[in-house]
């Protein structure tokens, strides 16, 4: 059993609630219920092969479970997992300017 | 669409413009009416990029479990992220794409030699193919 923090724009998955609390011994149980009770959040977390999205971290209170025991990390009652995308990128490859508003000449 | 007020706003454009030639990355906090996202307070966030960041950022998972924390404390919703492309357009990149997450808007802001030039707001899929743009406002 813990309460698992839903992240504001898959709320519309769990009728709108920003935490449900689900049964299972584990993290891996957890997520299992979760998505069992909300299947049209189960895309959005895991992938054609039922394995968490790329872009999925999932935290047992403060701590990422890729350092605990991962799916099979126990889950006690008063423990929250939060599901944390991983978020990066830049412009790589690409670098120009563009012209500046109001200069004359175009590109400087 | 997504609506930035006028406070968040000049905070987003500050940080960019206090990191260029580096980018810059943060969340953005708010709220929702009907269709529309309003970012009510931009939280600056570390680079945590592990190299030169002019061109690459990236944001540790715990800051952003940290930020959305702090949307509910203060009774908002964490519901996008910013981040800036010095002295380059503000598309969203491959890279971007392929470290995107769908659950948010993105706003890119293009600082061209150290000032803003212009933004826009993208929201990438889930399986990080594409990302249409989203309506900004500002």
């Amino acid at each position: 059993m813990a309460k698992i923090l839903i992240p504001t724009p898959l709320r519309q998955f769990t009728a709108k609630r920003d935490s449900v609390t689900v049964p299972g011994a584990t993290v891996g149980e957890v997520l299992a219920a979760l998505t069992t009770e909300f299947p049209d959040l189960r895309r959005q977390i895991f992938n054609d092969e039922g394995k968490l999205r790329s872009f999925v971290n999932v935290y047992l209170n403060d701590e990422d479970i890729r350092y605990l025991g991962k799916d099979a990390t126990p889950a006690a009652e008063g423990d929250t997992l939060s599901l944390v995308p991983s978020i990066a990128g830049g412009r790589w490859g690409r670098r120009f300017r563009l012209p500046t508003p109001g200069a004359r000449g175009g590109l400087r | 669409m997504i609506r930035i007020e006028p406070e968040p706003w000049a905070a987003m454009v500050a940080h960019a413009r206090a990191s260029y030639p580096d980018e810059c990355c943060g969340a953005m906090l708010g709220s929702t009416d009907g269709d529309t996202k309003i970012v009510r307070q931009a939280m600056a966030l570390e680079n945590a990029f592990e190299g030169a960041q002019a061109a690459r950022y990236e944001l540790r998972p715990a800051d952003l479990l940290a930020a959305d924390k702090a949307a509910r404390e203060r009774h908002m919703n964490l519901i996008g992220i910013y981040h800036s492309h010095p002295d380059c357009d503000a598309y969203f990149s491959i890279t971007d794409l392929r470290n995107s997450c769908p659950w948010y808007s993105f706003v890119v802001l293009s600082i061209q030699e150290g000032e803003f030039h212009h933004a826009n707001c993208f929201l990438p899929n889930a399986d990080q193919t594409e990302a249409p743009k989203e309506e900004l406002t500002y």
